[in-house]
């Protein structure tokens, strides 16, 4: 069952945006420009339980529940949300600084399969938890085959 | 800094073939205006026994597991993206800090260690008195 379809095109700009990052890191920008905010990419994984449904767990460490928005439209589910910096910090008062800030938004088709009016999401410990249980009538089922002898 | 980036970016490519990545957290280190150095590393989705935290001879040290789930089969996985197993990274702090008060907290999987500065070391305004 495909649930997403790998887009490399997305992951090759995303690559380009991450490489243009870094060589503006090298080049300096303009300094009145305080933090910089790129865009970031939260790992996902999926997978699917014994108990028939399909879990989605983003890492989204440091986010507040309110900061994190997530929607399910015409079979598509999308995550959104923005980290900010840290406030009251001074660009000048970090001494290292790896972590990115700024928005995010990915998306995922479900398959026709998942019973979208049943999804929920819980986010604990930096990781936002997305279960999509399948429809019943989706759900595999033991028919049992009496064979006559 | 932008070396360990440039490091890292390269293991995310060609390392994702492999069965796993290095998992190295992103940290950020920046000083506050109490006068204490604030070190936050993300982490997320770990227990907390599972992150270790030791200071040695000036060095602060940041390590840990963090496990696949062994009840989920490889085949049960639509994609796999986080990265899992141990990892560690060391920081060498300045002498100005007082590592018997450090102090750490996990909340919303950020790890933050707070190392406030020796009294002696922090910033002291002397008067002038001009005759």
């Amino acid at each position: 069952m495909a649930i997403v379809r790998w887009d490399p095109v997305h992951e090759l700009a995303s690559m380009h945006e991450r490489l243009n990052r870094l060589f503006e890191d090298f080049g300096g920008r303009a300094e009145d420009e305080g933090i910089m905010c790129g865009d970031f990419v939260p790992p996902v994984d999926i997978y699917q339980t014994d108990a028939h449904e399909v879990v989605l767990k983003a890492e989204l460490p440091g986010l507040k529940k309110e900061d994190i928005d997530l929607r399910v439209e015409q079979n598509t589910l999308t995550i959104t949300g923005e980290r900010r910096e840290e406030k009251a910090v001074k660009k000048d008062r970090y001494h290292r600084m790896e972590r990115v800030c700024g928005t995010f938004s990915r998306s995922f088709s479900l398959p026709a399969t998942i019973d979208p009016e049943r999804v929920r999401a819980e986010y604990q410990d930096g990781v936002l938890t997305v279960t999509l249980p399948l429809r019943e009538e989706s759900k595999p089922r033991q028919i049992s085959v009496a064979i006559k002898s | 800094m932008e070396v360990e980036r440039l490091g890292r970016m390269f293991d995310e490519l060609w390392g994702s073939a492999s069965q796993t990545g290095r998992w190295v957290p992103p940290v950020d280190i920046y000083e506050t205006d109490n006068h204490e150095v604030v070190l936050r590393a993300e982490l997320p989705g770990m227990s907390r026994d599972d992150i270790h935290l030791t200071v040695e001879q000036n060095v602060l040290t940041i390590s840990g597991e963090r496990k696949y789930k062994p009840e989920i089969r490889r085949e049960q996985f639509h994609r796999l993206e986080r990265l899992a197993g141990p990892f560690s990274r060391s920081f060498t702090l300045p002498s100005s800090l007082d590592t018997s008060k450090i102090a750490a907290a996990y909340e919303d999987g950020i790890l933050s260690v707070t190392l406030p500065q020796r009294e002696e070391a922090k910033p002291r305004q002397i008067s002038v008195a001009v005759k």
